[in-house]
């Protein structure tokens, strides 16, 4: 094992290892990046996501970009020939780039097109975007057969590489995210008259719940990697 | 209301009593009378029956008045004629079903009035008027005919009110005017469903005497329909309808002294009582206390409470018991006020009660028949799954056999888990009323999410064709994948811009969509967006019959017979700007007969002819296939001769069905659907496009599967909806001369079902752009095993599903047929999940029906060529 190890990092830069308490730590910032935004949206605005999707959103994003960003980048795939600034560059490249992808993929599955949901939908796909593509953007940028291996859990034939643990903390996240926001959108046609069930508020805990299901899965999938490893 | 004046009038001056009458779901015409005359609520299958109607032989008013000698006349809807044969003096009946004709409908009625009324031999005179009911469907509840109409009706109620008030001077009797309406209709002027519009009907009563202050009626003028059928049975004084579950309306019965109204009650109580007893086999209210009957000055009133049964006895023996203090007191003139307002008020507790309870459980359910049933459906779709499975594990351990991939090995696909996982989803909310209302969300959801799967699978291994063609150059690789990416993103759009086309469903219809904009915008515009289609689907079609150009006379023949009925549904479009009216005149019908027929017998001309004149020579093998020969294997020509030709042929077949079927919609669909036929024609294509490239990686029901949703999604994007309400019934008319059953019942279905039926027909299109380079390997195979690996996916797939979505509501509806919504929304669900059944068998047997020839004529041909040659 350690021997094929060996032989990748020389084929390709390597990764910077990734230890638990490190992931947990990462892990917790992002996390309390969410409890922040719902704090001060709560107790200094006096809104809440609710009331006021849009501005609530915003406020998430706002205190998450920076915690995500500048996190992740120190995680950086190709340590030596990527400064940590270009690195925070590509992740802030990502998230506009992450939003509109967010966007239309909410969009073709149904998300309101009407131009009075615009800003609601814009700052929607911007968390989304902080969930899913950011990350991954700041840590992998441009090499496309990384973001393959995340994304669509492509089998490289020619060198199977094993999964990293800074893969498990990106991939279970945003797929986490992505797949509570699908199961978030199931309440909105219902016919309970909620305020909750306009696009985007139960989309948007749809995908905060399964964010944090996916971080607290890619902690207990590192543990218990490691613990097979010290087998 | 101000274009009735009279009425209104009548109403103002308190010698008219008018009600709205709530009626039960279904809200179409024939069990709607039928409640009307016997008080019941029938079953929700009426509503197919709505169309065939047979003789009504349950105890009803009419039935009644003539046993007693009663002469009646019956002018109109001529569904009466069908309810009650023979009991009619005489009779003249107007067809129901021809919807486009306003005038003549009421002509029919109006012009017997005066003779009718001038006679005096009838005792009982039925008009009923068709027109207004006709306006509603063309035009709506504001439509521009409709306030002449109604002027028209008040008119009639004039004519006779003035003539049965003369009447009364020299008469000894008196005559009561009622004017009733079957059903409401909703803003769009249909009906069918159970919504506050439609259930809202009118019951006049004209002619009664009444003393009641007009703020009474404001609050307190709400009735069942089905009590109008007790109130007159009481009114003429014939016996009360056995199965009626209706309660007598009070406020008719004013005019009646105190002891002949409490009369009534107790009729109508002693009737109630009857048929609980029926419902209830157990039910008998003897041996209850009747210690009240010992002191009458005081007994006790129990307080009700407990099951059912108790409670109605209880109620009951409060009424009586209550009455016969009151009769007692009668008698010794101690009477009060008091007492008989109590006694009035414990009847009508009890007969409230007693109806709406009876009026939920209306009807009995024969457990055994049930059972039968769940049991061969559970059965059928059982066999169904076990084929299917059968054949996915046949079909999946020969391409391992043959091409030892390793991808097929890899056990989790998401696309997989994701079909049967919406397999469950939609079992799961079906039991849910309000999923059941919206189901279209549904629909559109999984269709689109399981196309952006199939985009991210796309993504994932961009050569879909995969292991075989690694030999192919990498340009021709990126073509390809960008051909697919492009497709599905296609088909991607073009779901989005359907899903905004109608709101539908039942909760969020007011919100804005594509097609109120396009309306908003005018006539003209939809007009010319219908011209607009209806060019783009034949441009469209044609391009694809010869983009594959096969070399042959053939084809030149099918696009003309396209391009033919194709520009004579232009020039019917054209003709006809204001489609709305006037378009029963008869050119119209014959123009419209005339592209059926055309298209009827292109199509099955094709169908029959194709393979017969397929010709096979080894020197065609050069030809450019430009989709098939990549997987060609050259040394087993023969039979891949058989193979392409076949493929060609049934292209070309696939081809035909659905362009055909597409110009049929745009024929017969409302105008401002029409895009909606170029978006899935768009669909269809693109997902064509995308899965002949996919190669192995797909696995072909996951693609079928897809097809289903899309055909159920596009299903909701014309508008249609899970209540009776949506269903287009002026377009059911287009080219019938005369009124039949029959045909329009067809044109109706093809309509409903115009999306599932085009995906479904497209599966012969599908089996032939399909890489089937398994196929070839089977030189010694029989023709069954061909056959069998070819159609097994198209066909099975539809219909597991279909049978599973029918077995799993079924007992859905068991499970909740005491739900208060089993009538206004499970009902009419079930009607859709049966008739999407029917449409499902039809086109799958058509399909098969269709390959399963082509192969066998393909067949024969080269057996004889084969002869030929060896001679």
């Amino acid at each position: 094992m350690k021997q094929k190890k060996n032989i990748e990092m020389a084929a390709k830069p390597s990764l910077k290892a990734i230890s638990k308490a490190e992931a947990l730590v990462v892990h917790l910032i992002s996390g309390f990046g969410l409890v922040v935004a719902f704090w001060v949206a709560h107790n200094v605005h006096s809104i809440s996501l609710t009331s006021h999707p849009s501005h609530t959103l915003r406020l998430i994003w706002v205190f998450e970009c920076p915690a995500v960003i500048l996190l992740y980048s120190r995680y950086r795939k190709d340590h030596e020939r990527c400064s940590y600034f270009k690195a925070v560059g590509r992740g802030l490249l990502g998230l506009p780039a992450g939003a509109l992808i967010n966007a239309l993929g909410a969009i073709v599955l149904g998300a309101p097109a009407g131009i009075q949901y615009l800003p609601k939908t814009i700052n929607w796909s911007l968390v989304m975007s902080l969930f899913t593509i950011v990350p991954a953007a700041s840590v992998f940028g441009s090499s496309w057969t990384d973001w393959q291996r995340i994304f669509a859990f492509t089998k490289q034939v020619s060198y199977p590489q094993p999964i990293e643990p800074v893969d498990y903390m990106i991939c279970l996240p945003a797929h986490g995210a992505v797949i509570g926001a699908w199961f978030g959108a199931f309440p909105m046609p219902l016919d309970w008259e909620r305020p909750w069930q306009e696009w985007p508020i139960c989309v948007s805990y749809g995908a905060i719940v399964g964010y944090l299901v996916g971080i607290v899965a890619s902690l207990g999938f590192m543990l218990v990697r490691q613990h097979v490893k010290g087998d | 209301m101000e274009a009735m004046p009279y009425t209104r009038s009548l109403l103002a001056n308190g010698m008219a009593i008018g009600f709205h009458a709530k009626a039960a779901p279904p809200t179409v015409t024939m069990p709607r009378l039928k409640a009307m005359v016997s008080g019941a609520i029938g079953g929700f299958l009426d509503v197919a029956m709505n169309f065939n109607t047979q003789a009504m032989l349950d105890d009803n008013l009419l039935g009644q008045f003539f046993k007693i000698g009663w002469k009646m006349v019956m002018l109109g809807d001529e569904t009466w004629l069908k309810l009650f044969p023979g009991l009619f003096l005489r009779h003249d009946g107007v067809s129901s079903f021809f919807v486009k004709d306003t005038v003549h409908v009421d002509q029919n009625v109006s012009r017997h009035l005066g003779y009718e009324l001038s006679r005096d031999d009838w005792d009982f005179l039925i008009l009923h008027y068709l027109g207004l009911d006709h306006v509603g469907h063309i035009g709506g509840r504001n439509s521009a005919l409709m306030a002449p109409k109604l002027r028209e009706m008040d008119e009639v109620v004039k004519m006779i009110h003035m003539n049965s008030i003369l009447n009364q001077k020299n008469d000894e009797g008196q005559t009561l005017l009622v004017v009733v309406s079957d059903h409401g209709m909703t803003e769009s002027g249909n009906h069918g469903g159970s919504s506050y519009e439609e259930t809202d009907s009118l019951a006049l009563f004209i002619g009664v005497k009444n003393n009641i202050s007009d703020d009474f009626l404001s609050t307190h003028n709400i009735i069942h329909q089905v009590d109008i059928a007790p109130t007159l049975a009481l009114l003429f004084g014939v016996p009360i309808p056995k199965n009626n579950v209706g309660v007598l309306i009070a406020e008719i019965f004013g005019y009646l002294s105190e002891d002949q109204q409490m009369k009534a009650l107790e009729l109508n109580s002693w009737q109630l009582l009857r048929l609980l007893q029926a419902q209830i086999p157990g039910l008998s209210c003897r041996n209850y206390p009747r210690d009240g009957l010992r002191d009458d000055q005081d007994f006790r009133i129990a307080k009700c409470s407990g099951s059912m049964e108790a409670m109605f006895c209880c109620l009951y023996t409060n009424a009586a018991l209550l009455q016969k203090s009151w009769m007692y007191k009668e008698i010794s003139r101690s009477n009060s006020r008091e007492d008989y307002t109590s006694t009035v008020v414990a009847y009508y507790e009890f007969l409230r009660t007693a109806s709406e309870w009876l009026s939920h459980r209306a009807t009995d359910k024969p457990v055994r028949l049930l059972t039968v049933g769940i049991a061969a459906m559970l059965l059928s779709c059982l066999i169904l799954l076990s084929l299917l499975f059968h054949t996915c594990k046949e079909v999946y351990l020969r391409e391992q056999s043959l091409f030892d991939l390793e991808s097929i090995k890899q056990t989790w696909y998401l696309d997989e888990t994701f079909v049967l996982g919406v397999v469950l989803i939609l079992i799961v909310s079906m039991a849910s009323s309000s999923m059941v209302e919206e189901e279209q969300y549904i629909w559109h959801f999984v269709a689109s999410t399981l196309n952006l799967l199939l985009l991210r699978k796309t993504i994932k291994c961009p050569t879909g064709a995969g292991a075989q063609d690694l030999h192919s150059s990498s340009k021709g690789k990126n073509k390809i994948s960008f051909c697919r990416l492009s497709s599905i993103s296609v088909v991607l759009i073009s779901g989005r811009i359907l899903r905004g086309w109608h709101q539908g469903g039942v909760n969020w219809t007011n919100l804005p969509d594509i097609s109120k904009w396009l309306e908003q915008a005018g006539t003209d515009n939809v007009k010319s967006i219908q011209l607009v289609s209806c060019l783009l689907v034949m441009s469209l079609s044609l391009c694809v019959l010869f983009l594959f150009g096969f070399n042959m006379k053939f084809v030149l023949v099918i696009g003309f017979s396209f391009l033919m009925s194709g520009l004579l549904v232009l020039q019917h479009f054209v003709k006809h700007q204001d489609g709305m009216f006037a378009s029963s005149s008869c050119s119209t019908t014959t123009l419209v007969q005339i592209i059926y027929a055309i298209m009827g017998i292109s199509t099955f001309g094709t169908v029959v002819a194709l393979p017969w004149f397929v010709r096979f020579s080894t020197s065609e093998m050069g030809l450019s296939h430009d989709l098939y020969m990549s997987t060609s294997v050259p040394n087993e020509v023969q039979n891949n001769t058989l193979l392409v030709k076949l493929r060609e042929s049934l292209y070309l077949v696939g081809w035909e069905y659905i362009s055909f079927w597409c110009l049929l919609q745009l024929l017969l669909q409302q105008t401002i659907n029409s895009m909606t036929i170029v978006l899935l024609l768009v669909q269809i294509l693109a997902s064509m496009l995308y899965f002949s490239y996919s190669g192995l990686h797909q696995k072909q029901w996951v693609e079928i599967a897809a097809l289903y949703f899309l055909g159920m999604a596009g299903h909701f994007a014309l508008g249609n909806s899970n209540s009776l309400a949506t269903i287009d019934v002026a377009g059911a008319f287009m080219g019938i001369s005369n009124h039949s059953t029959v045909l329009s019942g067809i044109l109706m279905f093809i309509i409903t079902y115009a999306s599932p039926m085009l995906f479904i027909l497209s599966m012969v299109m599908y089996v032939s752009v399909k890489d089937t380079s398994c196929l070839p390997s089977l030189v010694n195979a029989d023709s069954t095993q061909l056959l069998k690996l070819m159609l097994g996916f198209p066909c099975l797939v539809p219909l597991g599903l279909n049978s599973i979505l029918l077995t799993a509501y079924t007992i859905v509806l068991l499970i909740m047929r005491n739900h208060l919504f089993v009538w206004s929304v499970f009902s009419p669900k079930y009607i859709y999940v049966c008739t999407t059944t029917i449409c499902v068998y039809m086109g799958v047997s058509v399909v098969a029906t269709t390959v399963t020839y082509t192969y066998w004529v393909l067949g024969l041909k080269k057996k004889m060529l084969g002869h030929h040659h060896l001679r």
